[in-house]
């Protein structure tokens, strides 16, 4: 007798390519399948679970970083292509998130700018990329297509659509082939409608991957946990309209009082144990991205998933 | 689910098996209001003096709470843990944190020891208005030495600290000496295997000691329990064995599943964790707190991993459908005069302390003005109508804010702009609209409200 918990799941997680190797039409060393997930986290019989992946952000314009990733990673936070080759070769980052944060500056209009930084990040690393677009309505349109247009084939994903501001995302994704992520506020039924809308234009449910929202560890974390909870529970029990994979960063978690007061010489722990409390804890709720800002969360992250997938479970295609 | 899941027993079909007397006796007006109370795990059987053999035995099955609530150690810093009833905390809330016990092995010299005993003792870390703290110390017999681990149980109980303590030792010949300590603390012994759980269950029966029973597959578990039981054992927690995280979460939702659903259940008790077996410490607080374990085992933590294992916990286990909310009232930021700004804001304590945080950080002196939203934040007050110029208007009265400064101009949160004319029309004052962002408030004081105020 062999006693075990038992759902009545009927639902699979939808997969979801990241990146395109040479094989594939596109130049990544190496690419991504996830999603495919048949119960709660962490559950799947070995051999088919799979670990999360881990994604490094990184920004082409330090002055929206926070201070204390400013000061452990120094100069290459000037360097996005730089910062990227590091952090696929020394951090052991599974991908980068480039966040255009150029154009939050006032009154940007060097859409130019934007394409090639993404081409020199695309050729400074093999790894595939999530690209964070603008955060200005009035220049998405423009910035997304550039993006997308940059990274043509290499099957990215791409930032961030809201219920308020998906088309012209959608729209670059669309033509170039791109994933999108969808942002909605900690809540199962908006989550639900994004991907509707999404869906109504065109997007493939295999090209959406979920954004709950996280919010940070001590300050409403709670409320994006559960969120994930529902989402995931939702997708077995049938909905596909929520069966997709889902993404957490938790970049408010380094401005939270804990982390931003810290006590003299302890900026890294605390900002490390802050990403990291967070970042596992929303894996166990079925977040199968994991981004974060940290260098030094990288390896914990992936220490972790090991030991929680004894049988080597990778999503890796070489 | 299983096939076979038992469902806790209806309202009504408790009501058939009662005594129908009304006598009050149980201390409910009727019968039918103590079932209904039963069924929803509120009360205990033996409240019915009346009951017959039949009833009890029914009812005792069915009407216990599907996993055991158990209690460590004595005193103001004892802990229960157990009597959960779901596997999401959003179906109902998760009840009772889990213990996180630091580790002593009993080869620290004694020094070492009493250190860690004080901080436990003293360490706590506020957080949206709760003292979170570590919860006890485990001591270990990884020297192997009956006399060691005796000493080392003495040093700890000579701090005096009354923090309840787990014992653990591979052999249970070690515990006699270790238990003439702190025998009538309550303290948690661990533990008992298919070998030794004669042995174990004595001691736990003679010093009225919860036991930790111990093996690597559900199946064991079961059978463990079942012989604990069976020697009069009934404080039991269930320890997995986990080699990896992955083992750990696995039999941890097997049990919490089986337990809930009455399927199995032997596995109605709360589970122990070791975190330090698998290699990945930090990693197993986390999966720990989040996938169920109610004892947590862990070696003295750093700071970073202390205030995240603390505050992730206290996250976990608040209950999803009651905001922990703040007395509303007006509260001061340094030391104000009649010149200093007043900030409205909701009285859901994430966001009084998110903004109080800002606002110190700006070191200008100010009042917050906190209004009764039920527990409510900015914008869920907002768009449920808890937030209203009427309620703002009230509170300015009813806290005296008016004598308490010279000008009549109020500070409200961005994201309640909506109500700006209505409060200005309502109370009089002159109304701010401030950052949606409270980290902005910093700039905002400087800038704004310098010009707004004249200064
Ligand atoms: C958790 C949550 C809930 C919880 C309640 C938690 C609580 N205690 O309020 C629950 C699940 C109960 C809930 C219910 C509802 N919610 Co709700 N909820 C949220 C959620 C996810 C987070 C809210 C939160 O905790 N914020 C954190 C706190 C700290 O923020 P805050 O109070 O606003 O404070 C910040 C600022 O306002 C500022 N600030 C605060 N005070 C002051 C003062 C001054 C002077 C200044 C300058 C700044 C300032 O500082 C803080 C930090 O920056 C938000 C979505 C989101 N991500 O925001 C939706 C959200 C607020 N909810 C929403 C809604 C509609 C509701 C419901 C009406 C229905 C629903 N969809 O669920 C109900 C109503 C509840 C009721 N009783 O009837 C909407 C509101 C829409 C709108 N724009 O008006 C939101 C935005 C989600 C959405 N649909 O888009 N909700
Ligand atoms: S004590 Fe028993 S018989 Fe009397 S009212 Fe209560 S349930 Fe009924």
């Amino acid at each position: 007798m062999t006693l075990k918990a038992t759902f009545d799941w009927t639902q699979e997680i939808e997969t979801i390519t990241l990146g395109a190797t040479k094989a594939n039409g596109g130049t990544r060393k190496v690419a991504y399948t996830i999603g495919g997930g048949t119960t709660l986290p962490f559950l799947e019989p070995a051999g088919a679970a799979k670990a999360p992946l881990v994604a490094f952000e990184i920004c082409d314009n330090p002055v929206f970083w926070p201070q204390v990733i400013r000061d452990y990673c120094g100069d290459l936070t000037n360097n996005p292509a730089d910062w990227a080759k590091v952090a696929e070769a020394q951090y052991g980052a599974d991908l980068v998130r480039l966040y255009l944060t150029s154009t939050r500056l006032r009154d940007f209009s060097d859409i130019g700018s934007v394409k090639t930084t993404v081409e020199t990040v695309l050729s400074a690393t093999g790894l595939p990329l999530i690209i964070e677009g603008s955060n200005e309505p009035k220049i998405d349109s423009e910035v997304f297509l550039k993006c997308g247009e940059a990274g043509q084939g290499e099957r990215m994903l791409l930032g961030t659509a809201e219920a308020g501001r998906y088309r012209s995302l959608a729209a670059a994704a669309l033509a170039y082939n791109h994933s999108i992520i969808a942002q909605s506020p900690i809540d199962v039924n908006l989550a639900k409608q994004l991907n509707i809308l999404l869906r109504e234009i065109g997007v493939q449910r295999d090209h959406i991957v979920i954004d709950p929202y996280t919010g940070s560890l001590g300050y409403g974390f709670e409320y994006s946990y559960s969120a994930m909870e529902r989402i995931r529970f939702s997708a077995m029990k049938g909905d596909t309209d929520l069966a997709m994979p889902m993404i957490c960063s938790p970049a408010d978690s380094l401005t939270v009082k804990e982390v931003r007061e810290h006590e003299p010489g302890l900026g890294d722990e605390m900002a490390v144990s802050w990403e990291f409390y967070t970042g596992l804890a929303a894996a166990a709720a079925g977040a199968e991205i994991i981004c974060v800002r940290h260098p030094k969360t990288i390896p914990l992250l992936k220490q972790a998933f090991a030991n929680l997938l004894p049988a080597a479970g990778n999503a890796g295609v070489p | 689910m299983r096939g076979c899941r038992k469902m806790a027993l209806k309202a009504l079909d408790i009501y058939k098996l009662l005594p129908k007397k009304n006598c009050k006796e149980c201390g409910d007006p009727t019968c039918l209001t103590f079932a209904m109370k039963l069924a929803g795990g509120k009360a205990d059987v033996s409240l019915c003096p009346y009951l017959d053999d039949h009833a009890k035995a029914v009812l005792g099955a069915s009407t216990r709470p599907p996993i055991r609530l158990v209690k460590i150690g004595v005193g103001e810093r004892s802990f229960k843990i157990g009597e959960e009833t779901v596997l999401y905390r959003h179906e109902k809330t998760f009840y009772h944190p889990p213990g996180i016990i630091f580790r002593i092995p009993d080869t620290l010299p004694e020094e070492e020891i009493a250190k860690i005993t004080r901080r436990v003792r003293d360490e706590t870390f506020t957080r949206v208005g709760s003292d979170l703290r570590f919860s006890g110390i485990a001591i270990e017999n990884t020297s192997g030495s009956a006399k060691t681990f005796e000493n080392a149980v003495a040093a700890v109980e000579r701090q005096q600290c009354h923090l309840p303590p787990v014992l653990i030792a591979k052999d249970p010949a070690a515990f006699s000496g270790a238990l003439v300590h702190c025998g009538s603390y309550r303290p948690l012994l661990h533990a008992a295997t298919p070998g030794n759980y004669k042995e174990m269950c004595a001691l736990a029966k003679q010093h009225g000691c919860p036991l930790v029973i111990r093996a690597n597959s559900i199946d064991g578990l079961v059978q463990l329990v079942k012989d604990c039981t069976a020697e009069g054992v009934q404080d039991l927690l269930l320890d997995t064995a986990p080699t990896t995280l992955g083992d750990f979460v696995a039999r941890s939702t097997d049990i919490r599943q089986l337990a809930i659903t009455r399927a199995i259940p032997e596995l109605g008790y709360p589970v122990y964790l070791d975190a330090t077996a698998t290699g990945s410490q930090d990693a197993a607080l986390i999966l720990g707190i989040v996938k169920y374990a109610s004892v947590i085992v862990t070696d003295p933590l750093t700071p970073g991993p202390a205030k995240a294992a603390l505050t992730l916990r206290q996250n976990i286990y608040t209950d999803p459908q009651k905001p922990i909310q703040m007395n509303p009232g007006l509260y001061r930021v340094g030391t104000p005069d009649k010149k200093a700004p007043v900030l409205m804001t909701v009285n859901f304590s994430l966001t009084f302390f998110t903004l109080q945080g800002y606002l110190e950080s700006t070191r200008i002196p100010c009042f917050m003005l906190i209004v009764d939203t039920e527990g409510l934040s900015v914008l869920t007050a907002v768009a449920a109508g808890k937030l209203s110029e009427m309620l703002v208007r009230d509170s300015i009265k009813k806290f005296g804010v008016e004598d308490e400064v010279s000008h009549r101009k109020l500070i409200i949160p961005g994201y309640a702009s909506p109500l700006s004319g209505r409060i200005e029309d309502a109370t009089g004052w002159k109304v701010l609209v401030g950052p949606r962002d409270a980290a902005e408030i910093g700039d905002y004081l400087v800038e704004e409200w310098k010009k707004a105020s004249g200064a």
